[in-house]
């Protein structure tokens, strides 16, 4: 059943493909989490059907450890796949892709745990299941019911497979570190290094001068480029003014009372990007 | 489902992870029948044909309760009935959260995928005959007979009944040694799994240096495991291979506990007192600042509660946990791993075990602090923690109660009682809304409605009727400890004729002065006239700085002694005097001296209150 990092997500897009996914690639901006990639944030507002699968680096900037704890990172991956409308045998669809990648559903503890999922800063909400296998929890899944504070036309059901957590499961390991990324290269040979110095930086350096001043001006962009009436472009400064707030945070740079209103006016204009995009395939052929 | 459908059709309820299921084994052959209300009796002559020719019945069979016309319209049988009643309750249950997942827009807590419903051997129409399985063992089950609903379940690895999930685990459980197992664990898991499997497994030893609670914690809160002492554990599984199951549960949990020991590691590096710095950074609640301010308002509480250098010390202390990394991972763990840190920083023990036992008692009769500078730390944190939430607008409601305020005011209570902590409450929170209000928090609400909010709970909590509760709270004591002895010394007196003479001075006084205008500021001894009068002024005299030094000294029963010297100078008095005077002095004055003896009676609390 052992195999490598990058074989179990070859294995992924393999299954998912033969589904009928679009196989996507990561975004090009730092993202906290699969969901936030327009792929699916936007992709699953209106009415038209979408299905999605991609790897998704995550970036989160409070989860660094220094590359010292073998559970938590700020930059780690997520196989998110994306089915729009979720068909009825949604459930059976991801059993198979566990045992697309050598799990045998008998021999294993495979079930699901009831979850409530919120992404405040998105404006979004679902319910759905934690999957635990032999006691780890290697996805999340959702039935997503808004995002950017708007009802879905089609309810979506998303995926989100936690790729270290996966692997850890199917190679046995107890560190992200130790998997085996390739044969003979592990994780930790690939993004030890990297953890420690993203740590140090999004701790210790990251200047917090600059970065509240950059919020500002992503905030300000998104509203000039949503007065153009361009809401793809506007979204990326969403994402931009997230991540910056992130940052911000790990920082140390935000009161509990400021961080409300920080989540509130990125979900401002998440919202507003959402609509806007609504509006214009409303006005777009089909 | 019990509500809406049990009392109609009876039955029992069950649920799993993947299923409701409703079962009755005697279910009526009809639907009850049902009342049609129509238009009132008397408009008969208007509406009566209209509302009969509606019902499709003829006047005469109209009948009349109470005052309405109607009729009684029999239930269908059942069978017939059952598809449309089934589909209501399906669409009728509420839940907390509900969700859509596809254009049907039924409304559910998950995706309904499935719908059987047998009648006997019928399968309803509109549903469908089967069920499924075990989700990785079993596919599609045909149920030929309600009946056999339970068992032909059982053969496919899913026992349907909690009740019985409960038992194979707690018998599995027990077969490891464990007899208590956490009961909030137990109820979670038990509506986890549908195929209950015990399984016990270990950890890697060198995991027992951290606290026994990091590790407990470790395991209850995310894994929902049973810790059995030492490095060994048991879960519960849903099917599998047992081997690769346990293999896999131990990894998993090795691999939470190598991530609890590295934020133990780092916690310990900074150590407590570097913590407790940072607590300026760390809101407590919105409103009423930092948990560093929390700790200067709990210091002076510590300090009027007359607690040691020990609780002094632990209040510095008791909220350093706060900016543990571990706290924010594990909340459970809060005092608890503040202990743990200043034990290895050398701080004396007492200090330790008083943040230990902060947040004691957990549940309303759960066990309370055991060291004295535990009890004090416990009670400042409570009164701080009903202040704060009194002031800022957010008592608790009805069931709503999201701080726990009303466990919080009954571990105060017992605190009283049961340790016998002086609490004088509103002077406590007094003190403490003054500290809140120089942090500069905007301060709503009174301190009588924060110390009515704790003395309430004493009614539950004593052994006498609450009306001897409720009188002794208005007495001459504030201190809660002393308002229970009162409303016990009152109880317990209250057929005896000492009481019963207090009681009457009480009473009397008190009908007639209560409520009438007019009384004067002060007694005016030389506007007595009569010999009753001048009597009743004398015993007063007498009697009222006894009962005030015996209520100084929490003597309530020779405060009662004292108060019944005035009940036959009273009676007199009403006997032979007659309080509304001509004069318009002379009965502002006896006016006056009955308030005054209503007044000295009154340190014993409330006494119409009690009912005779």
């Amino acid at each position: 059943m052992s195999s490598t990092y990058q074989e179990m997500i070859a294995r992924l897009e393999r299954y998912w493909a033969d589904y009928g996914c679009v196989i996507m690639q990561p975004y090009h901006t730092e993202l906290g989490a699969g969901t936030f990639n327009p792929a699916t944030f936007l992709r699953c507002l209106g009415p038209r059907p979408w299905k999605t699968a991609y790897v998704e680096p995550c970036i989160r900037p409070t989860d660094g450890r220094y590359g010292e704890n073998p559970f938590r990172f700020q930059h780690y991956f997520q196989y998110q796949v994306v089915l729009k409308p979720a068909p009825e045998d949604v459930l059976d669809l991801y059993f198979g892709s566990l045992e697309a990648l050598g799990i045998d559903l008998q021999k294993h503890d495979v079930r699901l745990v009831e979850d409530d999922w919120e992404g405040p800063t998105l404006g979004a909400w679902g319910l759905g299941w934690e999957v635990w296998c032999d006691g780890m929890e290697v996805t999340q899944f959702t039935y997503f019911q808004q995002l950017g504070g708007l009802e879905l036309d089609l309810i979506p059901a998303e995926m989100t497979y936690g790729l270290e957590r996966l692997a850890m499961f199917l190679q046995g390991k107890k560190s992200a570190f130790d998997l085996e990324w390739a044969p003979g290269v592990t994780w930790g040979e690939v993004y030890k290094e990297n953890e420690r110095e993203w740590s140090t930086y999004n701790f210790e350096v990251a200047p917090i001068d600059i970065l509240t001043k950059r919020f500002e001006e992503h905030e300000t962009e998104c509203r000039d480029l949503l007065a153009r009436d361009l809401p793809l472009p506007a979204y990326d400064q969403v994402l931009k003014c997230s991540h910056t707030f992130n940052l911000l945070d790990a920082r140390g740079a935000i009161s509990v009372t400021e961080r409300a209103a920080y989540i509130a006016r990125v979900r401002n204009l998440a919202r507003k990007v959402a609509e806007q995009y609504v509006e214009k395939l409303a006005d777009a052929p089909v | 489902m019990r509500e809406s459908w049990v009392p109609l059709f009876g039955g029992d309820v069950y649920a799993t992870p993947r299923r409701l299921v409703l079962l009755s084994n005697e279910a009526p052959e009809r639907e009850p029948d049902e009342w049609v209300q129509g238009p009132p009796e008397k408009l008969r002559d208007k509406a009566a044909e209209g509302f009969a020719r509606k019902q499709g019945v003829s006047v005469g069979e109209l009948e009349v309760r109470d005052g309405f016309l109607g009729v009684t319209k029999a239930g269908r049988p059942l069978a017939e009935a059952l598809p449309e009643r089934l589909n209501e309750l399906v669409r009728g249950l509420a839940f907390s959260k509900s969700m859509v997942w596809d254009q049907s827009g039924l409304r559910f807590a998950r995706p309904v995928r499935w719908l059987c419903a047998k009648l006997d051997e019928t399968t309803v129409e509109g549903f469908r005959g089967s069920t499924f399985g075990h989700r990785f063992t079993h596919g599609e089950i045909e149920i030929p007979h309600a009946r056999e609903y339970f068992e032909l379940l059982r053969k496919t690895d899913v026992e349907v009944d909690q009740d019985k999930r409960r038992e194979q685990i707690l018998g599995g459980l027990r077969e490891l040694g464990l007899e208590t197992p956490n009961e909030r664990v137990l109820s979670e898991v038990v509506y986890l799994v549908e195929s209950p499997i015990v399984q016990e497994a270990t950890f890697d030893e060198r995991f027992l240096q951290l606290p026994e609670q990091v590790i407990v914690t470790a395991m209850e809160s995310h894994q929902r495991y049973f810790p059995l002492g030492g490095n060994r554990f048991a879960f519960v599984a849903n099917g599998g291979d047992p081997k690769t199951v346990v293999a896999g549960n131990e990894n998993v949990l090795e691999g939470r506990l190598e991530d609890a020991s590295f934020t133990f590691e780092r916690d310990v590096e900074h150590g407590i007192d570097e913590l407790a710095k940072e607590l300026k950074s760390i809101t407590f609640v919105a409103g009423a600042g930092s948990f560093a301010q929390k700790t200067e308002r709990l210091k002076a509480l510590v300090h009027d509660l007359g607690g040691g250098e020990a609780s002094q010390e632990a209040a510095r202390l008791a909220k350093a946990d706060q900016a543990a990394e571990l706290v924010r991972e594990f909340p459970d763990l809060e005092g608890h791993i503040g202990a743990e840190y200043a034990r290895l920083a050398g701080y004396p023990e007492a200090v330790c075990a008083a943040i230990d036992e902060q947040y004691l008692p957990e549940s309303a009769g759960g066990p309370l602090p055991e060291t004295e500078a535990g009890r004090v730390l416990s009670a400042a944190d409570k009164i701080d923690n009903l202040t704060v939430a009194f002031a800022l607008g957010q008592k608790p409601t009805g069931s709503r109660d999201p701080y726990g305020l009303r466990r919080a005011a009954i571990g105060l209570c017992r605190l009283a009682l049961e340790s016998g902590l002086e609490l004088d409450v509103p002077a406590l929170v007094e003190r403490d809304r003054v500290g809140l209000a120089e942090q500069g928090a905007e301060v709503k609400d009174d301190v009588a409605d924060t110390a009515d909010f704790v003395e309430e709970r004493l009614e539950g909590l004593l052994d006498v009727p609450v009306e001897f509760v409720r009188a002794a709270r208005a007495g001459g004591v504030s201190e809660l400890g002393a308002v229970a002895r009162l409303a016990e010394t009152l109880a317990a007196a209250a057929s005896s004729d000492e009481f019963e003479r207090a009681y009457v001075a009480y009473d009397r006084a008190n009908r007639l002065a209560g409520k009438a205008d007019g009384a004067s500021a002060a007694l005016d001894a030389k506007l007595a006239t009569d010999e009753a009068e001048l009597a009743l002024i004398q015993s007063l005299a007498g009697a009222s700085p006894k009962i005030e030094a015996a209520i100084q000294a929490k003597d309530f029963q020779a405060a009662l002694s004292a108060a019944s010297e005035l009940g036959p100078p009273v009676d007199r008095f009403f006997d032979e005097v007659l309080v509304m005077a001509e004069d318009k002095q002379v009965r502002a004055n006896r006016l006056r001296l009955l308030l005054d003896v209503r007044d000295a009676v009154g340190a014993l609390g409330d006494l119409s209150q009690i009912p005779r």
